[in-house]
């Protein structure tokens, strides 16, 4: 029924789908979290409202208390828009760069995994991004929905609901359909964030969207009653489940005692557990949790003891975390005095830490930080310490958590001490600060830094940089007022950086910014304001200015340090040498510019020195002359450097190649030091009747007296294959003279099949006197070590073992079967002195490698007889000899069976020591599972500490299934519930999986309700195969199956439709009418066949059904899917069609961000750049987010046309986005460049090319790119150019990345003789090794590559060691499939002695076996991802040890 | 020699705490010999350095003496001193900070 409704999506069905969800649900424990009592707020009445609107839009809800502003009906358009505040707006940008939804999901995860809990950041991205990718699965809104309950400590309850209902209606918008999982999952968030709802109308909107309620539905609607104290409406609900025959389960209950607790009828509350027990449910954890719950909320401390009491008395026992949510109680019921009591408690299992900063973070939120303080200061202490033993600092969370908070001051400064005084945090209010700041809150940092000045702490100018940085940005004067305000308040001045970096720059002027600080009470004439407005003056190159602000006599003294980068800065800038030559005049005459110990003269030496070190050499060389008059003016004013400074910059002169300038600097120098001539400057890395016709023919050539040697053969061979042993032996008589090796080997087989071992053994005893040196084949020697051990020959079997020692026999698998059927033959038999005797000599001849396997049959023996202690003994001396522990599990569970309780000790104290005690607690808990003690296995599994082996699990789950052990599988999911770290959705896939092979749909239906009950969010494949059980047992599928695509195929047309309409339900529900199909419905069904036809490929046929869909009201998704699928085929006409259609029929309807990259893509491709640059300007104006491919191709599109300006333009747009991140920062400069050389405007191209290598040395920026494309449009003229370009700057600024870059492009394209003359000209490019490097090793992963490899190594000969290389090529000819290359190569190798990886041995391999060659040499055994692996590791450590 | 080319003796510090600016560290890395620089990049958009620097003193001496002190706590902040292996990427950090 319901399922007719959802179909409307389109489903993507690939591996990397199934991994998103299989991480997300890997976490059981952590996700578990959501379902456990609920802690509730007293006494709020609801009015019940019965019925429900009939104006509610069918599968469309609109939520009593959803505080979405306006509900956006098409959302495609609408939603990138954003309805909300500037928070959404960020998040997008940032989820701009996020891109890769999967990185987002596998993040949430690890999130949940390490944490228990999520940010509001992440979340909203998330969110963000699944709607961004159009179509969200069942499971993707599954996910989000759980996520806003309390996962979410840090946000408060009512956000959380509103987060809920705002992905609930979007996702829905977006054509995501909901099931009851997801109703459920929105019970559970209700009932976590205390949400109040009428539950009524909750199920009336159920019914209204044909979902149909399912037992964990009603407990939840139970439980949300319970939580209000409404026994009556709980009452209803529990009335509807006994008419529906649903089980009332512990949950029930639970829900019960909270709610009589709530309706404040403590009397009945207690009185529950009776009656529980009179329904022969135990009372659980949870139960208890919800008892005391109800206790913690009217403080009663005694009662909670009391009921701890009891709980200890019986079977179950009360984690951590059941103890945190007796604390949330009484924190949130004013009885915090109590918190103390219970924390004691706590045992501090795996786990605790982050449950615990969870229970403090929420109780933060709520308003109950005194409380959160106490579990804080319970933290164990080994937390204390900080990692790497620095100094502790616990409770970061916790100190972060109260300042966003906004708790007042005088609340965080005392915690802030108590934490010091009491070790757990060396530097709270520092950090309490940085959180203040980190937040941009002004007020509360002020507030933080008197406090620590009152400690006695130091306060930094540099500690309101944060707050500035923000303001500056803003050009919030104001704000940079109160920050200076509150830092002068403090006695603080701020120093030259915090005026020059953050406060001159918000102002018009220094003078306004003076003016203004000065009206507002700020000093202004300190050192750094001074000191800053030097800089400002210095950076603008206002030197004259500069030196008229110094050379005034009351300016203060304030060392050249201060300022010292500021005037290098403007002495390049300026072309004013006599204001230079005065400043420096200044600077050494006046001692205001130079601290006491420090000589003004020696200061301005090295002035100088900095100066010539700070200007690159083309800023040199174009400020040479302007530097030579400096230094004459100099000279007349007297000015002397000693010879030190003079020869450093007489080095950087050179260094920087504009050495004309040393002989202007030399005469600087001090007259009175001698100067040495100073040495050379240093210059710079894998039949019937046959047996008749041979009989005839033998005898034929014997009657010829020709030979028939061959015939013989033939006939022993095939009378052995029809077990013909009579007659092979009575041919062998008459011929014994013919008898060959092979006719001996193939007899004795026989003769051991037909168990004549007698006959074996003369035939052996024949053939070794023929021939001694002749061995058997080593299948044929252990068919007889079988024959001889069945006849308890066992001293001939161990010869036979010997013999085959000795003989180097190869053992093939099938001889280690033979082998152990041997063993396990005696076995049967409880021979275990045969078994013995045989396993030992095997394994001591090296014969058999001891694995669990071949070790088993020795216990099988003992517990053949029942000698469980003989078993036992035998596993332990396997474990001794072999390492191995064969059968213990049968071992164990015959120990459980017959309660032999001093041997099982025994074996539980050996597995304990030799293999952990979580195995010995596995093997324990298996076996009370096997042995049907399910009470026993729940002690063991609860085991604090314990967490989830998913190999151990793996293998147990596999042989119930293997056995058709229904119930034992169902109680190792039951029981595995709350273990840490368990994959719940594996466990209930094991259990689905024997479901299935045993046709049991009732059985899988009640395990998909429990998923539900235990809030698991099953992994695809899970719904696939539930939904294949309850298919094929004729059952309705409830849910939306994400195969549907793939096999509900319509073959044509609309008959489909209607057989779909029919309900194919075995129990239709009672209170919905069968409806007609609604509109709703046909709608997604038209929109799934476009979806599938999409997926297909067929886009033509998707085209016809959406065409004839005209009545058919579709959401904008079909379109948009459509429109994707054509641009993707490159049919931009049809693409157009659809979207006039779309609009025809959907007046808002816009193309998503991903249809409008594509169809950027596409008019690129069809060089409509025009066409590709408009639709990017209207996405950015709609604010949709461009994928990089598309702003890529448009840039490159755009300079194929020479378009320079609008390269600039889309630089901009791109910049405005804040997606530059995604894009390389050469696309611009890379395009710009070829767009002047496409207008022929080489020199504009040149110069900014030159500019990325000369101005800031960079990390790694590349024109390949241009090179590249030069060379293909054959633009001799550009890349004579660009070439001369390279050399200079190889050459002149020691930059050698474009020459190498070139050379590369010119090897790549074929010019090796332009590479061989670059080469010669700048020959520091064969030193560019690592770079020929990376060239050469990514050339030889793609074929037909060898001869550029062979032209780099050609002429830069030693570019990379030997082996390196041949790997290389061995690679390449791999690649090419070029065995007789190959072949070459290993010659080589071998002839210079190399000894090579078994990488490049099995690639070796691989060719010889590709063309069907034999490898002459052994193939290394392992797979090429291990050797590559192995590769890996071994380079790793070496580069840790060098 | 004093000012003998480029050759600075510097060492890389890390997990500086964010209350020392650059001031601060020189001040205690100068105990161990003449600092004749210190870089500690602050980031624009936080307002926060990146919790750590480079100090370059004049002398090999200086550098030895502040390699072999261990540990270097201030403030109660324990930091990680090593020798600086790569030579500060040129001088880029130069025109942003002033220092000496």
């Amino acid at each position: 029924m319901a399922a007719l409704l959802r179909s409307a999506r389109a489903l993507k069905f690939s591996p990397s789908s199934l991994l998103q969800v299989a991480v997300v649900t890997k976490n059981g424990t952590p996700l578990n979290r959501l379902y456990s009592g609920t802690t509730g707020a007293r006494g709020i009445g609801f009015c019940t409202r019965q019925g429900i609107s009939s104006s509610v839009i069918v599968n469309r809800l609109a939520w009593p208390s959803a505080a979405v502003p306006g509900v956006r009906q098409y959302g495609v358009a609408a939603e990138q828009k954003g309805s909300s505040g500037g928070e959404e707006g960020s998040v997008a940008l940032r989820s701009k760069q996020t891109q890769q939804f999967d990185w987002a999901l596998a993040k949430l995860d690890n999130s949940v995994r390490r944490t228990g809990r999520i940010t509001k950041t992440l979340l909203l991205r998330i969110f963000h991004d699944i709607c961004r990718s159009g179509y969200p699965s069942g499971n993707q809104a599954l996910l989000l929905l759980r996520s806003c309950g309390s996962l979410l400590p840090e946000m408060p309850l009512v956000e959380r609901t509103e987060l809920a209902h705002r992905v609930w209606d979007k996702l829905q918008e977006q054509g995501a359909s909901y099931d009851a999982s997801h109703y459920n999952a929105l019970l559970k968030v209700y009932l976590q964030n205390e949400h109040k709802f009428s539950p009524t109308e909750f199920l009336a909107k159920m019914e209204a969207a044909n979902v149909q309620p399912n037992r964990v539905t009603y407990q939840r609607l139970i439980a949300a009653y319970c939580q209000e104290g409404d026994i009556e409406g709980a009452s209803t609900i529990l009335g509807y489940m006994k008419t529906k025959d649903l089980p009332i389960t512990e949950a029930v209950f639970n829900s019960l005692v909270t709610g009589h607790a709530k309706a404040g009828d403590m009397e009945s509350a207690e009185s529950i557990l009776n009656v529980m027990k009179g329904a022969g449910i135990e009372p659980g954890p949870d139960t208890y949790v919800a008892l005391m719950s109800a206790y913690a909320e009217k403080g009663d401390i005694d009662k909670i003891k009391q009921t701890l009491e009891t709980v200890e008395s019986t079977d179950s026992s009360l984690m951590d975390r059941d103890l945190m949510q007796v604390v949330s109680s009484l924190a949130r019921s004013g009885h915090g005095q109590h918190v103390q009591a219970i924390v004691e408690r706590m045992r501090h299992e795996r786990g605790f830490v982050p449950e615990a900063m969870n229970l403090c973070l929420s109780l933060i939120t709520q308003g109950q930080e005194d409380s959160a303080y106490v579990v804080l200061r319970t933290f164990p202490m080994l937390q204390v310490e900080g990692q790497n033993g620095d100094s502790p600092d616990l409770g970061n969370f916790f100190l972060r958590h109260c300042v966003n908070m906004n708790k007042p001051v005088d609340k965080l400064v005392h915690y802030c001490k108590d934490m010091k005084d009491s070790g757990l945090h060396t530097t709270a209010l520092q950090f309490t600060l940085y959180c203040a700041l980190e937040a941009r809150k002004t007020g509360l940092a002020v507030e933080l830094m008197k406090a620590m000045k009152e400690e006695g702490m130091p306060i930094r100018p540099h500690y309101c940089w944060p707050l500035l940085t923000h303001y500056n940005k803003e050009k919030n004067t104001a704000g940079i007022l109160e920050v200076l305000k509150g830092l002068q308040e403090l006695g603080v001045h701020a120093d030259a950086d915090t005026y020059s970096r953050f406060v001159l720059p918000s102002f018009s002027s220094n003078e306004n910014a003076r003016d203004t600080l000065k009206e507002a009470g700020c000093d202004v004439e300190t050192e750094g304001f001074i000191a800053a407005e030097l800089r400002g003056e210095a950076f603008k190159g206002n030197l004259a200015g500069l030196l008229t602000l110094i050379s005034n006599p009351s300016f203060p003294a304030l060392d050249l340090s201060v300022f010292r980068g500021s005037l290098i800065n403007g002495f390049k800038k300026s072309d004013d040498v006599e204001s230079m030559a005065k400043i420096t005049e200044l600077l050494y005459q006046d001692k205001r510019f130079c601290a006491p110990p420090a000589d003004p003269k020696e200061y301005v030496a090295y002035f100088l020195y900095n100066l010539i070190d700070g200007m690159t050499s083309n800023e040199l060389r174009a400020k040479e002359d302007k530097l030579r008059q400096y230094f004459a003016q100099l000279k007349t004013m007297n000015i002397n450097i000693p010879v030190g400074v003079y020869r450093g910059i007489r080095n950087q002169l050179d260094s920087s190649h504009v050495p004309e300038l040393i002989k202007d600097v030399i005469v600087l120098t001090d007259a009175k030091e001698s100067l040495s001539p100073g040495a050379g400057t240093p210059i710079p890395k894998g039949v019937e009747g046959r047996i008749g016709i041979l009989e005839k023919r033998l005898a034929d050539l014997k009657a010829e007296g020709k030979p028939f040697n061959n015939i013989f053969k033939q006939l022993i061979q095939a009378l052995c294959n029809e077990e013909k042993l009579d007659r092979a032996l009575e041919l062998k008589v008459q011929h014994e003279e013919h008898m060959t090796p092979g006719c001996y080997a193939v007899l004795i087989t026989l003769c051991c099949r037909h168990d004549n071992l007698e006959e074996a053994l003369s035939l052996k005893r024949e053939l070794a006197r023929k021939d001694s040196s002749v061995s058997l084949d080593s299948t044929r020697y252990m068919t007889l070590v079988r024959c001889l051990a069945k006849h308890g020959r066992l001293e001939e079997a161990v010869e036979v073992l010997k013999e085959m020692k000795e003989r180097d026999a190869v053992l093939k698998d099938t001889c280690v079967t033979i082998f152990f059927h041997t063993l396990s033959a005696a076995a049967q038999k409880g021979d275990v002195n045969t078994i013995r005797t045989l396993q030992e000599t095997a394994f001591a001849l090296g014969l058999i490698r001891p694995n669990n396997n071949i070790c088993s049959p020795l216990i099988s023996a003992y517990l053949e007889t029942g000698d469980l202690s003989g078993a036992l003994d035998a596993s332990i001396e396997c474990h001794r000899q072999y390492n191995q522990l064969p059968r213990i599990h049968d071992i164990i569970t015959g120990l459980v069976e017959k309660g032999e309780t001093e041997i099982l000790q025994k074996a539980m104290d050996f597995i304990s020591q030799e293999r952990g005690e979580m195995t010995m607690l596995y093997d324990l808990f298996f076996a009370f599972l096997q042995t049907a003690r399910y009470k026993e296995a729940r002690k063991i599994i609860e085991t604090p500490g314990l967490r989830a082996r998913p190999g151990r699990l793996q293998w147990y789950a596999e042989k119930c299934i293997a056995l058709n052990q229904m119930e034992v599988l169902e109680n190792l999911v039951d029981l595995t519930g709350k273990l840490f770290e368990c994959d719940r959705d594996e466990m209930y896939h094991y259990a689905l999986r024997l479901c299935s092979d045993m046709s049991d749909w009732r059985k899988a239906e009640s395990l998909w309700t429990k998923m539900q009950e235990e809030n698991v969010i099953p992994r695809e494949r899970t719904l696939r195969l539930l939904a294949s059980i309850l298919k094929s047992n004729g059952q309705e599928v409830p849910f939306e199956v994400p195969e549907t695509w793939y096999d509900g195929s319509a073959p044509s047309g609309g008959p489909k439709v209607t057989e779909r309409q029919v309900p194919v339900s075995s129990s239709p529900p009672p209170a919905a009418p069968p409806s007609p199909p609604s509109p709703a419905a046909v709608a997604g069904d038209v929109q799934m066949r476009i979806a599938t036809l999409c997926k297909k490929g067929k886009t033509a046929e998707a085209l016809e059904v959406l065409k004839a869909a005209e009545e058919v009201p579709l959401r904008p998704a079909p379109y948009d899917v459509l429109i994707r699928s054509l641009l993707a085929k490159g049919n931009l006409e049809d693409a157009m069609a659809v979207r006039d259609i779309a609009t025809s029929r959907i007046p808002e309807f816009v193309l998503s961000d991903m249809a409008n990259s594509l169809l950027i893509v596409t008019h690129v491709k069809r060089d409509q750049v025009q066409d590709a640059q408009s639709v990017f300007k209207a996405m950015l104006q709609s604010d949709q987010m461009p994928t990089a491919l598309a702003v890529t191709r448009l840039v490159q599109g755009l300079a194929s046309h020479g378009e320079v300006a609008a390269i600039q333009e889309v630089e901009q747009q791109a910049k405005t986005l804040g997606s530059t991140q995604t894009l390389s920062t050469m696309l611009f400069l890379n395009n710009t460049a070829l767009a002047h050389i496409k207008n022929d405007d080489l020199e504009s191209a040149i110069e900014m090319l030159e500019g990325v290598y000369t101005g800031e040395p960079d990390t790694v920026r590349s024109i390949s790119y241009v090179f590249r494309k030069v060379l293909e449009d054959k633009n001799f003229k550009a890349v004579d150019k660009l070439a001369a370009m390279a050399e200079r700057l190889a050459n002149h600024f020691a930059s050698y990345r474009a020459a190498s870059d070139l050379f590369l492009q010119y090897v790549d394209a074929g010019h090796n003789e332009e590479a061989k003359f670059l080469l010669q000209r700048c020959a520091a490019v064969s030193q560019q090794k690592d770079f020929l490097v990376s060239y050469v090793v990514k050339a030889s992963q793609q074929p037909g590559q060898v001869n550029k490899i062979k032209a780099v190594v050609e002429m830069v000969p030693d570019c990379m060691g030997k082996t390196q290389l041949y790997s290389s090529l061995m690679k390449c000819h791999g690649v090419d499939k070029d065995l007789a290359s190959a072949k070459a190569l290993y010659e080589q190798v071998q002839k210079e002695g190399l000894v090579m990886d078994e990488l490049f041995m099995k690639r070796l391999a691989l060719l010889y076996t590709q063309s069907g060659e034999t490898v002459p040499f052994q193939e290394p055994p392992e797979s090429f991802k291990f050797y590559a692996n192995k590769l890996r590791e071994q380079t790793k450590t070496e580069s840790t040890e060098e | 020699m004093a000012a003998a080319g480029k050759k600075l003796y510097e060492v890389f510090v890390s997990k500086v705490p964010w209350t020392l600016a650059t001031k601060e560290v020189k001040e205690y890395f100068g105990q161990f010999g003449q600092v004749k620089r210190c870089l500690m990049p602050f980031d624009k958009e936080t307002g926060f350095h990146r919790g750590f620097c480079w100090v370059g003193y004049a002398s090999e001496e200086g550098l030895q003496n502040a390699l072999q002190k261990e540990p270097h706590v201030i403030e109660g902040s324990k930091l990680l001193v090593q020798r600086n292996r790569k030579p500060v990427v040129g001088r880029k950090f130069a025109k942003e900070e002033e220092e000496s």
